[in-house]
Formats: structure tokens, C-alpha cells, sequence
């Protein structure tokens, strides 16, 4: 079976229009040891939009995400089951390599982490360790593009070299978006970027979201409905490692298909 | 002997009051809801019984050597002891051991005629004692016993002798850090009176041997440390570090960041097993196996001034012991670094080893440093390895196949032979003890502090 | 502050090429980079655990032959001995002295004499006559007729005979009377000797567990009280802070300071009894203490609020909160402290140098004023004979207390495994 027929298949299974495909999953299960945390998700992440997953915690959302650049290799007894492809390659085909996998797939945490290091050294990281710069200007360059992609720059321009563990809350998760940006992904997944920010930091991340749709496929797990609602394109809602509906956001959260869809958008739990 | 059978006896008291104690109270709290259970009002008449005759127990055993001794020497029979405190105190010891009857009889003459005066002082002064003690049980016992009633509070005093217990158990450790300092500094500053501390701390000669004599005591050069503090900085912070901090380094980045579960489990273990082994141990394998060794190729490569007692030996040996140290140090240095880094790291496509190198040592220097400022301060008060592997020579050499002598070889030289307590040599040892006390306390605080802020910067 | 987040004039960037060739060899090289990196990790393990057991296959390779030692069978002939000894002065009350008194040093080296022709010191061990003694003193009869007695051989001897080299005065001895070697219950059993063939490591152990004895009765209660005090009761003040500090500090202090504390106090100030196993366990017990302190509040620490509250909650006062309830959850987690501490004590040598606990001992200690030795300082003093039989004696003490501190790790171990608690 090639990736189109994926594609085809998952695009089949969803009302909607032609879309370009980044990403496809395909009967995905993950088993943390003897428990099944994903439950055989099939969905696709389209090029020029972004994706949100929602669902009440400990569905299973930030796992399946995390198996879209591999990171749950990094957890002992995690095991993937099933297709995962971008661009029609399988990512967890022994051909493909990990480290590239993962600078083209990007992430960004529900915690900003940024390096003990500089402003300049945490975004100028990934570009060194893949050797994406053949000069220092170039580096500078690249950081600044970054730097301004990310909606950073203006603030941090004159102080590049203090610690990027100095900077706000906020501010550490644009730099965050920066230090992903600077691989030069083409694909970026985001975990709950905004649950340990404040509502105007959060106002930021998301309209520094809808500025970079369009050039990097995103996928975004939230927790929080209404932001899914102002970002997304599409909506993945999950349910106990069950992909429960996925479709056009819009319409899921007006016209849901599913009962338990409408319980959790309306509040009954979760 | 009357002091065991006193101690008994006190115990004894103590179990009785408290039996009878808890029965008197358990009659009245049926009667009557006291303040306290019965078994309260038992270890309440327990410990009056017990505690002040045995604090009088001690004492008194502490101070009847001296009675027993004073009172001997008035005796007639003593003024034919020597006058020489030497020679004296020889004699006091032979009549002590007549008295006990472990000696059958003295090389001094005298000594036959004190023991039996010598006897008789320690069984009279036993009995006193005995007696008071035994007094001071049964008063004590008696003042509580009549104080039980039912709204007697003895909880609360109960209690507060514990309170007292816990206090003072945790100012022995106030009482030995300033017995320390105070015996150090003490006996240092009567070494400092015969040589100068300029000349200690600057000198570069060091060969205390030449100072027995009085009349040489404090002769120039004898006691210039400078050799011992470079020997001991050579092998424990020098050659021991470089082959402790990448060993250990890299064995707890593998531990943490590779090794399976499984690997880990029983590795770590193995290899804490190397801090297990006692010093001295490690020292026989230092001399036996390790040193001739090195002096061997030493002498096949052609590397002159080669020793059988090579500070490469003792430093290399020493290495091994601090690499389970390193290892822990850094192992918990690397895992107080957020697990956020190193996903953050590994999801932009960073290996395993970029992620280790690049993130998380940098971001556990300061812990890292702080654990190789501890094990410094380790391996320079080490003391067996480098007595038996290091030789005595006080060389200022930087050849690691040359012998060196440190500060805890030459306080173990200068202490075991048979001299007088106030030579300068046997004070000697007490600077250096002083110096070394210093500078590990030094090191310590400097190292602690730089853990704390480190963990304080994750926390 | 909430300006909106403007996208600047960024210039395009030219896409990755990461399947090219450049990329291609990049990544091939950080991952030969990644897989040196690896092995060095692995290599820096292994190289450690080799040196341990390097360590000890040295120790085990040396010291196993120390448990055995080559005896000879000399038949001593009493009745026709020059110096005539008779059976029943060994009987009754004056029998010690007699023993005492009796040259069987003499007896056997007649009839040796008579057997090897001559260099019987070469043969047999200096205190082989003590094995003569020894059979008399539980059968005096034997004084009256011949008989057959297996003593320990010379140190050369014996080298010889366990390392199966030729040595002609082996060969000699093999050819006149019978030669074994077997496992040495004397080395278990006796005390310390000029000899090798003659020691023993009992003396040195007794007087490991008599000062261990002290240290663990001083040490235990004061560290557990003063965890107790330090977790549960101490007020946040100058003086807390100052026994934090100081309980930390002699934690690190190296221990040969303790040993001049305890010369300076213990021997000089308070006149105790010097090489005793009393002033050893003073000192031990200073360095021991703060280990306990430490590991005992750790585990104090563990123990979640909730149950203080709970039992304060129904009416407990804070004592009764402490002694019923905090004390013994915490007592695993002290006790494994506590055997670790005690551990460490155990090898401890240096400090015990210092308070002259380095002092020929051929007897066993009876008490603990007695002078003694301890188990590491044995091997200490038995490492500087120059006599070649002992570095297989002190090799085979290095394995008994390798054996016993392996113990009590593995029960510290067991009992942090058994116990454990995950609040």
C-alpha cells in the first residue's frame, strides 16, 4: 500500500475538501509496558492548517502527538504500532533517520524550556548540531529570522546574549518557537504551548500561531476549547486513546457528530 | 569493679520504681481521669531514681583516679619516689598494676610499698561512691514516689527530660567540631611558639627528623611544609582527579543517560562497591601490585628518579577510590537538570551525546564542580593509600614516578613513633592536622554552597 | 507591552536539502560521533568495575592460601627425650604454670634433630613447639611413650609447598616424613604473631567488634536523637543552623582529624587507656555520628506530615507523635544509615593509628581496656612485615573483612529493599 492510498484513506474518511496532506496516521497503537495508551488512531495533518487535538486529560492527546516526531522513543517500554508517514515516508521506518525526523518535525512544550544558555546560543542550537550554517553571519542570520518569525526579536534584540532563562514566562515560549523554527522545520508540534502562560502571553503564542500557518503544517494539543476554537482548522477530539471525532473545526464545534463530542464541548465533563 | 556492680544496682532501682511507680498510678486512675497514663508516672519516678545517681556515677568515677592518686602520694612510704615526673609516673604505674593484681610484683621497690595504700584508697573511695550513689537512687526514687498524684502532671515532665536528651545529643556535634578546633589550634599554637608559622607555611625543607633534640628544636629548615602541601596536592587533587573526573563522569553518563534499567540496576551497585573498600585495602593494593608496576615500566621506558613508592601510584589508586564519589555527585547533578531540557534538546533532533555535551553537563556544571571540590577535599585527607604508597621522601618534584610524602603521611610518621607528646615534632602533626582541618572545611563549604544554589536554581 | 506580534520583512530562506549528500555525511558523522560517545560511557564503566575486580582477584588470588598452611608430621619421642617432662604436673592446679614452664621447645627439637639431621628452623615453624604444648596440655599421657604430631612448617616451607616449585629442602623433608596442607583453623581462631605461619586474625577481630560495640552504643542513640531533634523539634534559629553546619562538616572532615581529636582528648586530656577499644569507639563514634544524623533525618524527612497530623489530631502530644509513630517509620531508612556508617567505621584505619591502636597485640582483648588492635590495622601492620609469608596473611584478613563489609552492605541493601516506603 503507498502513502496516497493512505492519504486517499483518511481523507475519505472525513466530509471535506481536498487538502494537502503533511502527515498521515494510520491504525496507531501505543502501549506504555502492558497499557494501551492510543487505541488504533488513524488521522492526517494537513500542510497549510492547523490541528488541534482536545479531549479530557489522560486521553492520550499529548501521546499521540508525541509519536509524530518519535520523542515517545525516549520513554523505556513505550512501544508504536501502526503507519505514521510524512510525505509519504514511514517515520518509523528503520531507513528513517531520528535526528533528521525530528528537525523537520519540530516541538515546542507545555513548559518553555529553554536552555541555560544565551538568547542567541538557544536559537543558533539546532542549526549548529545539523550544520545548517556554513558561517557565523549566516548563523546571525538565521537567528534573526528566526528570532523574528517568532515574534521575538524586537524585544530580545539588544540583549542576545543574556540567559534565555532570564526572560518571562511568555517571552521563553516565543524563544521556544524561535529555537524550533531556526531547523527549518516543516512540520511543528506544539503541547499545550500556552497552559503555563497568562491570558496575554496566551494571546501572543496564539497570534504568533496563526502568523506561522501556512509555512509550517502545526499540530496543537490544547486542553483549553475555546483556544482550539480562535486557532484551529481542524479538530481532533479524543476520548480514553480513542480517536473520537476529526474533522473541520468549525463544524465540530457546532454541529458535533458524536454524543460524546457534544458532552465535552458543551462542559459535561472533562 | 564496685562501678559495674553500682551501675547494676542503679538499674535495678530504676525497674523497680518504675514497676512500682505505674502500679501506685494505676490504682488512682481508676479511680480518678488523671493528666497522665500510669506508664508515665512509672518512667517519671524511673528517671529520678536513675538519672541523677548515674550522673554522679560518672563523675565521681572520673575523679576518684586522682583521690585515689593524691592520697597515695601523701602516704609516707612516698616520699622515696623519684623526683624526675617520668620516672614517677612509671612507678604509679607499676603500683596501680600490683594493686589490680596483674603485676606480681614491681621493679621498683617503692611500688611494693604504695599498692596495698593504693588498694585500700580505691576500695574506700569505690564504697563512698557506691554509697552516695546508692542514696542519691533511692532519695531521688522517694522525692517522685511521693509527688504521684492523680492530677499530677508527669507527662509533661517526662517529656521534657526528653526534650532535654534530644538537646543535648544534638549539641555533641557542636561539642566535638569545637573540640576539634580547640585541640588543633591548641597544640598548633605550641608548635607555632618553637618554630615560626612563616617558616612552617613558606619553608621548603622538611625533615623533622633532625629536630628531636632540644637543642636543634626550631633550627632552620627542619619544618618547612611546602613539600608536603605540593605532594599531597599532586596526588589527591592532580593525579587522583584526572583519573577520577572522566571515570566517574562518564560512568554516570552512562548510567543515567544509556545503560538499560536492568544494566543500571546491577552496575551502579558494582560500582559503588569501589567506595565500600576500605582505605587500607586499597592501600596494600597501591604498594603490592600497583607500584611496582609502574616502576617497572618506569625503568623500561627509561624515565629516571623512578621509586617503588610513586606518587603515580597512591594518585592512581586513590582516582579509583573517589570514582564512585565522582559518579554519585555527577549522577545527581545530571538528574536535577530538568527532563524538559533534554526533550527540548532531543526533539530538535539532537543525539543522545550532542544533548549530553551541549545541555545537560553545562547545565549540571556547577553541581559537577561542587561534587569534584568534595571529592578533592576527600582524597587530600586520605590517609592509608599514601602512608603505604607514597613514601616519606619530601621531594618538590613534579615526576609522578618520584616519591612525594603528604600532610596525613607525615601526621601518621610524626605520631607513631615513641616520642614525647610535647616534642615540635609530635606538635608538628597537630599543625599540619590544623592546615588540612582548614582547608577541607574550606573546600567543603565553598563545594556545598555551590551544590545548594545549583539545586536551588531547578527547585 | 501588548503590541501585536508583527511579522517583520524576513527574508526567505533556501529549504533544507536533508536528503543531500553534505546532509547525508553530517549525519553520518554525528552518529559515529554519538557511538564513540556511547562506548566511551560504557568503557569508563567497565574500566572501573575492572579495576574493582581486578582489586579483588589480586586480593582473593594472594590471600587464598593464607586459610591453608603445610604441616609436617614429626613423631616426638617423649619418653626417651633428654629433657624429660612429667605427665602429672600437667594435671591439677599447678597446671598453667607448668605448662608455662615446660621446655617443649627443647622436646621438639630433639626429636626433629633426631629425625632431619639438622636446619630444623628451616623446617619448622618458630612456634611449632606450641603445638606440642597445646596436644599435652589435652592429653598429658602421651608424655609417656611417642607420638605423632602434625606442626605447622617454616614460612619457606610452607611458600614452597603451596606454590609447587621445586625446592630441595622440601623434597628432603617429604622424603623423611609425611607433609600436608590443609585449611589453617588457627588462622581463624588465633591472634597476632611474629610468625606467619602463626597468626591469626581473631585477635584483631575481637577487637574490631568490641570497638564497633562502642561506637554503636554511643553512636546510634546521640545521631537518632539528634535527627529526631534536628527534623522534628529544633526551632529555625542561629543555633540550629550551627549544629547543621557542624553536623555537615564533620560528615567530611577527613577522619585521621578525628584520630588526633581523640589523641589530643580521649588519651592526653582524659587519660584514658591507650590501644583500647573504648578510646577507638569514642572516636569511631564522632566520625559515625553525623552519618547517622544525616541518613537518620533523611529518613525522618520521608516520613509525609499527614501522620503527624493525624496523630496530633487526636490528642497526642509531640513526643508521643515522635516515639509512636514518626520513630518507627523512619527506623528502616535510619537502620540502613546506620549499618553503612558502621560499615565504614569498620575499615576505618587511620584515626585508630593515631590512638596508638598500632601496638603488637598476641592476645585476644578480654575488655574493652585492654589494648587491641582492629581488623584493618592488622592488615596495616601485617603489610609492613617484611617477611614474605605474610602478604598471603594479610591478604586473606584484607578477604575477611571484605567478606564482612560485603555483609553489612548487603543487609543495608535488603533492608532498604525490604522496607522501603514510597509515601
Amino acid at each position: 500500500m503507498n502513502a496516497q492510498n493512505f492519504a486517499d484513506a483518511a481523507t475519505d474518511s472525513t466530509a471535506g475538501t481536498e487538502r494537502d496532506i503533511k502527515m498521515v496516521a494510520r491504525d496507531v497503537n501505543v502501549y506504555y509496558g502492558p497499557k494501551q495508551a492510543i487505541k488504533g488512531v488513524s488521522i492526517e495533518i494537513p500542510t497549510d492548517e492547523v490541528t488541534a487535538f482536545i479531549g479530557p486529560s489522560g486521553c492520550g492527546k499529548s501521546t499521540f502527538l508525541r509519536t509524530l516526531n518519535r520523542m515517545n522513543d525516549t520513554v523505556s517500554g513505550a512501544r508504536v504500532e501502526g503507519d505514521i508517514r510524512l510525505d509519504g515516508e514511514n517515520i518509523y521506518d528503520s531507513s528513517m533517520d531520528v535526528v533528521q525526523l525530528r528537525a523537520r518535525v519540530g516541538m515546542v512544550f507545555q513548559k518553555p524550556n529553554p536552555f541555560p544558555k544565551s538568547i542567541f546560543e538557544n536559537v543558533a542550537y539546532g542549526t549548529r548540531i545539523h550544520g545548517l550554517a556554513s558561517s557565523r553571519g549566516e548563523m546571525e542570520q538565521i537567528v534573526e529570522q528566526s528570532l523574528k518569525r517568532a515574534g521575538l526579536w524586537d524585544e530580545v534584540k539588544d540583549r542576545l546574549n543574556d540567559s534565555g532563562t532570564a526572560l518571562s514566562g511568555g517571552q521563553q515560549q516565543r524563544l521556544c518557537i524561535a529555537r524550533a523554527i531556526a531547523v527549518d522545520p516543516e512540520v511543528i508540534l506544539m503541547d499545550e504551548p500556552c497552559s503555563a502562560l497568562d491570558p496575554i502571553a496566551t494571546a501572543k503564542i496564539e497570534e504568533l500561531i496563526h502568523e506561522l500557518r501556512g509555512r509550517y503544517a502545526i499540530a496543537i494539543v490544547t486542553h483549553n476549547m475555546q483556544q482550539a476554537a480562535r486557532v484551529s482548522q481542524r479538530t481532533a477530539f479524543f476520548h480514553l486513546g480513542h480517536l473520537v471525532e476529526y474533522g473541520d473545526t468549525s463544524e465540530m464545534f457546532t454541529n458535533p457528530r458524536e454524543q460524546r463530542t457534544k458532552d465535552y464541548i458543551t462542559g459535561r465533563y472533562g | 569493679m564496685t562501678f559495674s556492680v553500682a551501675l547494676l544496682l542503679i538499674l535495678a532501682l530504676g525497674v523497680v520504681a518504675w514497676l512500682t511507680a505505674r502500679g501506685k498510678a494505676a490504682a488512682f486512675a481508676t479511680s480518678a481521669r488523671s493528666h497522665s497514663r500510669p506508664g508515665h508516672h512509672g518512667w517519671y519516678v524511673a528517671l529520678w531514681a536513675g538519672v541523677p545517681a548515674l550522673i554522679f556515677l560518672i563523675a565521681w568515677s572520673a575523679t576518684v583516679p586522682g583521690l585515689v592518686a593524691s592520697e597515695t602520694l601523701s602516704a609516707p612510704a612516698a616520699v622515696q619516689l623519684p623526683a624526675d615526673p617520668m620516672e614517677r609516673s612509671a612507678v604509679m604505674a607499676e603500683v596501680r598494676g600490683i594493686a589490680s593484681g596483674e603485676l606480681a610484683g614491681g621493679f621498683h621497690p617503692v611500688s611494693e610499698q604504695l599498692a596495698p595504700i593504693y588498694r585500700s584508697a580505691t576500695t574506700r573511695f569505690g564504697w563512698i561512691g557506691f554509697g552516695i550513689a546508692a542514696l542519691l537512687a533511692l532519695g531521688g526514687g522517694a522525692y517522685a514516689w511521693f509527688r504521684l498524684t492523680p492530677s499530677f502532671r508527669a507527662r509533661t515532665a517526662v517529656e521534657r527530660v526528653v526534650m532535654i536528651a534530644l538537646i543535648a545529643a544534638s549539641l555533641i556535634a557542636i561539642i566535638t567540631t569545637i573540640g576539634i578546633v580547640f585541640s588543633l589550634l591548641f597544640e598548633s599554637l605550641r608548635f607555632f611558639a618553637k618554630v615560626s608559622p612563616i617558616e612552617f607555611l613558606f619553608g621548603t625543607t622538611w625533615s623533622p627528623q633532625t629536630a628531636i633534640r632540644a637543642d636543634q628544636v626550631g633550627s632552620s629548615g627542619a619544618f618547612g611544609a611546602v613539600p608536603l602541601f605540593w605532594g599531597t596536592i599532586f596526588i589527591g587533587a592532580i593525579i587522583a582527579m584526572i583519573v577520577a573526573i572522566p571515570l566517574g563522569l562518564m560512568s554516570a553518563i552512562y548510567l543515567t543517560q544509556y545503560a538499560p534499567p536492568t544494566a543500571r540496576k546491577w552496575l551502579k551497585p558494582i560500582l559503588e562497591m569501589l567506595a565500600g573498600v576500605p582505605t587500607v585495602v586499597y592501600g596494600y593494593f597501591a604498594a603490592l601490585t600497583v607500584a611496582p608496576a609502574l616502576r617497572s615500566f618506569a625503568a623500561t621506558v627509561g624515565i629516571p628518579g623512578a621509586s617503588s613508592e610513586s606518587a603515580l601510584a597512591a594518585g592512581l589508586v586513590m582516582g579509583i577510590m573517589i570514582i564512585p564519589f565522582v559518579s554519585s555527585m555527577a549522577d545527581d547533578s545530571i538528574a536535577a537538570v530538568p527532563q524538559s531540557m533534554r526533550d527540548g534538546s532531543l526533539a530538535m533532533g539532537a543525539t543522545t551525546s550532542e544533548t549530553i555535551r551541549k545541555v545537560l553537563v553545562p547545565a549540571a556544571l556547577p553541581g559537577v564542580v561542587g561534587g569534584v571540590l568534595l571529592a578533592v577535599s576527600r582524597a587530600i585527607g586520605e590517609t592509608m593509600i599514601v602512608v603505604m604508597a607514597a613514601g616519606l621522601a619530601a621531594n618538590l618534584t613534579a615526576n609522578p614516578f618520584a616519591s612525594v610524602t603528604t600532610v596525613t603521611t607525615q601526621i601518621v610518621q610524626l605520631l607513631t613513633g615513641d616520642q614525647e607528646f610535647d616534642s615540635a615534632k609530635t606538635l608538628a602533626a597537630f599543625a599540619l592536622g590544623l592546615v588540612l582541618f582548614l582547608v577541607t572545611l574550606l573546600l567543603n563549604i565553598v563545594a556545598l554552597g555551590v551544590v545548594k544554589k545549583y539545586r536551588e536554581a531547578y527547585d | 507591552m501588548t503590541d501585536p506580534v508583527a511579522t517583520p520583512q524576513v527574508p526567505e530562506r533556501r529549504p533544507t536539502d536533508w536528503k543531500g549528500k553534505v546532509m547525508q555525511r553530517r549525519i553520518a558523522n554525528r552518529y559515529a560521533a554519538e557511538r564513540r560517545f556511547h562506548a566511551m560511557g560504557l568503557g569508563a564503566v567497565l574500566l572501573s568495575v575492572g579495576f574493582l575486580a581486578f582489586l579483588l582477584v589480586t586480593m582473593i588470588g594472594n590471600g587464598a592460601s593464607g586459610f591453608r598452611r603445610t604441616e609436617i608430621l614429626v613423631p616426638v619421642d617423649f619418653a626417651h627425650a633428654a629433657i624429660r617432662l612429667d605427665p602429672a604436673s600437667f594435671r591439677g592446679p599447678g597446671r598453667e604454670a607448668a605448662l608455662a614452664a615446660a621446655d617443649f621447645e627443647g622436646v621438639l627439637f630433639e626429636s626433629a634433630q633426631a629425625r632431619f639431621g639438622g636446619g630444623v628452623f628451616k623446617i619448622l615453624s618458630e612456634g611449632a613447639w606450641l603445638t606440642v604444648r597445646n596436644k599435652v596440655a589435652d592429653n598429658p599421657d602421651i608424655l609417656k611413650g611417642k607420638a605423632d604430631i602434625w606442626v605447622p612448617a617454616s614460612s619457606a616451607i610452607d611458600r614452597a609447598a603451596k606454590s609447587g616449585t621445586p625446592d630441595p629442602e622440601l623434597d628432603r623433608v617429604r622424603k623423611i616424613t609425611d607433609v600436608r596442607t590443609s585449611f589453617d583453623v588457627s588462622f581463624l581462631v588465633g591472634a597476632d604473631s611474629t610468625d606467619p605461619t602463626m597468626v591469626g586474625v581473631w585477635g584483631a577481630f575481637k577487637g574490631s567488634l568490641l570497638t564497633m560495640l562502642v561506637t554503636l552504643a554511643l553512636a546510634f542513640p546521640v545521631g537518632v536523637l539528634s535527627a529526631l531533634y534536628l527534623e522534628e523539634y529544633a526551632p529555625r534559629n542561629r543555633w540550629t543552623d550551627l549544629i547543621e553546619v557542624s553536623i555537615n562538616n564533620l560528615a567530611a572532615v577527613p577522619s585521621i582529624i578525628f584520630g588526633l581529636l581523640g589523641l589530643a582528648v580521649f588519651l592526653n586530656v582524659m587519660s584514658l587507656p591507650r590501644s583500647a577499644p573504648i578510646v577507638g569507639g569514642l572516636t569511631l563514634a564522632l566520625m559515625t555520628m553525623p552519618v547517622i544524623v544525616i541518613a537518620g533525618r533523611n529518613a525522618i524527612k520521608a516520613v509525609p506530615p499527614s501522620i503527624r497530623d493525624a496523630a496530633l489530631g487526636i490528642g497526642a502530644s509531640r513526643v508521643q507523635v515522635v516515639f509512636h509513630h514518626v520513630l518507627p517509620l523512619a527506623l528502616p531508612g535510619i537502620l540502613t544509615g546506620t549499618i553503612i556508617g558502621m560499615a565504614r567505621a569498620l575499615g576505618e584505619t587511620a584515626p585508630l593509628l593515631m590512638i596508638g591502636m598500632r601496638a603488637f597485640v598476641s592476645a585476644p582483648p578480654g575488655g574493652l581496656t585492654d589494648p587491641a588492635t582492629v581488623l584493618p590495622v592488622q592488615i596495616f601492620l601485617w603489610s609492613d612485615e617484611v617477611s614474605k609469608g605474610f602478604v598471603e596473611k594479610t591478604s586473606a584478613a584484607i578477604i575477611v573483612l571484605l567478606v564482612f563489609l560485603m555483609t553489612m552492605n548487603g543487609l543495608a541493601i535488603y533492608l532498604r529493599n525490604r522496607f522501603e516506603r514510597r509515601w
